[in-house]
């Protein structure tokens, strides 16, 4: 009785994952594969016919400049992943001091993480208006004659982008990182210091090294979701100007929605997937190698 | 930790670093003060520099544009809070009750099945743009609010959240339950739910700001104006707009300052979460 009892209670575990199996079934997998499927076809919105075309939209992206330039461009925007890590890591040691206002500092550093989507992308547009804007302004103030056009110019507007992400990213790497510094002990910082070790020593010999885990993590998390993003970029200049902030994420959609040749929008989406894969793989390889726990 | 010893152990040091945390603080919520003082002025005043912080004459003529007229922000926030509402509410749900099963029931492939769920968030939304709007149109969902809602009630991050608080709960707990005939869903119900009260919180608040933020999949999903969500509504009245740049920020307001309000309410909710979910997961 009791053992029928218990076996029909362990069956109960697919009634509880159940409807969130099924959610990822619809919406992730079943999708997934559908699009893997389209890599191999020519299909485009609203023309019926569609053709088998084997791996030509593979061939196709492997010659297509904008492709490798989008590339490039996924690249730059990258960078503002470690940037924002090291800014944010800065940050939460400071803050980890004995210091006042401590909360308050913790929420206003915090805040463009949780309340920025696109809204802000657009105050940012206007903040970078290289004639007129503030931050010109404020740079020829201080006696900088020409600065930088920012978003406006081929040349700047990827790294305009990257100001961007910074700032938004900064806060969530510092929360992370002020978690972990709880972990660091105290009496091993005591007694680093009661040997004489410096506060530069303390920092770079023994707290980045325990904190590496997290900087690992925060690396892996960042590198993926952003990687991922589009829309502060759509909002902006929608790759602009002359594809000089085409992303990948982009490409696909310009592809899909833009030109609706959605057999080789799902080719480049393929290509973003490796990519994120290869990230992944690095750090399962990864972990073992470099994090010192 | 005391780093800089001298600097920081004198009250004076402590200021000292606390005023420069504070003015590097207010650089970062600069973009948000611009924003609020150039929806207040008169065109002419915007690019004024040295930058008039607080306007001179100010004015509520924008905000009064943005909410009234034919494109009225009250549709777009009728429309962003109705999917956000229920996507949260319906994701908050559906994630403790994955978690649960994925975190105290045992049963046969559950570590095989979690790995698979968790896997899926390796796969970018790009991929899953072409075929969605595809199965959309087909179920005949495309371009109607179901195509942000149904997808938004399964989060593998929300799922994944949970399970690692459900794991936290002591088991004796369960068993003792068990031991007086409690099944799975009563100890769900009557136990564990109301212990992850602050858990839930955390999700549903992180969630809500998802939705509410999500302006990727609604500008895939959406083409008619009348089911716009607050970020296409504030990209609709800036292509509209282009030169009205007071108009624009008191419309970028109307996005922001929800969200403002959540995180003020919800800080600590939500920083709690995303620690417990990065550091010990």
């Amino acid at each position: 009785m009791y053992n029928n009892w218990m076996r029909r209670q362990r069956l109960l575990g697919y009634v509880f994952i159940g409807p969130s199996m099924l959610g990822v079934l619809v919406f992730f997998l079943i999708p997934a594969v559908y699009s893997f499927g389209l890599m191999f076809t020519n299909y485009k919105f609203m023309n019926p016919s569609i053709e088998f075309v084997g791996v030509d939209n593979i061939v196709r992206m492997l010659h297509d400049d904008l492709f490798y330039l989008s590339l490039r461009n996924t690249v730059v925007f990258l960078l503002a992943v470690p940037v924002s890590i090291a800014l944010g890591f800065v940050v939460a040691v400071i803050l980890n001091q004995k210091i006042y206002l401590k909360k308050l500092l913790r929420g206003l550093y915090f805040m463009p993480y949780i309340t920025s989507g696109v809204a802000v992308a657009f105050v940012w547009m206007l903040l970078f208006q290289p004639k007129q804007g503030p931050i010109n302004g404020f740079l020829r103030s201080v006696g900088i004659e020409h600065p930088p056009g920012w978003l406006s110019t081929t040349t700047s507007s990827m790294y305009a982008i990257d100001i961007i992400w910074v700032w938004f990213l900064l806060g969530y790497n510092m929360i992370i990182y002020l978690a972990a510094l709880q972990e660091v002990s105290g009496e091993l910082l005591e007694a680093a210091k009661i040997d004489g070790a410096r506060p530069t020593q303390i920092l770079r010999k023994i707290i980045w090294p325990l904190v590496s885990p997290t900087t690992f993590l925060l690396l892996i998390t960042g590198l993926i979701m952003t990687i991922k993003t589009f829309g502060i970029i759509q909002a902006t200049t929608q790759g602009g100007p002359g594809n000089s902030t085409t992303i990948l994420s982009l490409y696909v959609y310009q592809n899909a929605f833009r030109y609706y040749d959605m057999g080789y929008a799902a080719t480049i989406s393929w290509a973003l997937f490796a990519i994120i894969l290869l990230i992944t793989l690095l750090q399962w390889l990864g972990q073992k190698r470099w994090v010192h726990y | 930790m005391e780093l800089k010893r001298r600097l920081t152990t004198g009250a004076a040091g402590r200021l000292l670093v606390t005023v420069i945390m504070l003015a590097l603080a207010i650089v970062m919520i600069i973009p948000f003060l611009w924003m609020i003082s150039t929806s207040l002025k008169t065109p002419a005043e915007v690019f004024k520099y040295p930058i008039e912080w607080i306007p001179s004459h100010p004015t509520w003529a924008h905000h009064h544009k943005v909410w009234t007229g034919p494109k009225s922000f009250g549709t777009y926030y009728l429309n962003s809070l109705k999917i956000s509402i229920i996507g949260m509410v319906g994701a908050t749900f559906l994630s403790a009750f994955a978690a649960y099963g994925f975190a105290r029931i045992e049963f046969k492939g559950r570590n095989a099945l979690f790995m698979i769920y968790l896997s899926m968030m390796m796969v970018p939304p790009q991929v899953l743009f072409v075929p969605k709007f595809i199965m959309f149109e087909w179920a005949g969902i495309y371009n109607t609010h179901l195509a942000l809602i149904l997808p938004g009630l399964f989060t593998i991050f929300g799922v994944f959240m949970l399970r690692q608080f459900f794991l936290s709960i002591p088991h004796e707990i369960s068993e003792s339950a068990f031991l007086d005939g409690a099944g799975h869903f009563r100890i769900f119900f009557r136990l564990v739910l109301p212990l992850a009260k602050p858990a839930l919180a955390t999700l549903a608040i992180i969630d809500f700001s998802w939705q509410w933020n999500d302006y990727e999949n609604a500008l895939v999903f959406l083409i008619d104006e009348k089911l716009y969500t607050v970020p296409l509504g504030l990209q609709n009245f800036i292509l509209e707009n282009t030169v009205d740049y007071n108009g624009m920020m008191a419309a970028a307001s109307a996005g922001i300052l929800p969200m403002i309000a959540v995180f003020v309410i919800g800080q600590r909710f939500i920083i709690q979460g995303l620690t417990n979910s990065a550091v010990k997961g």
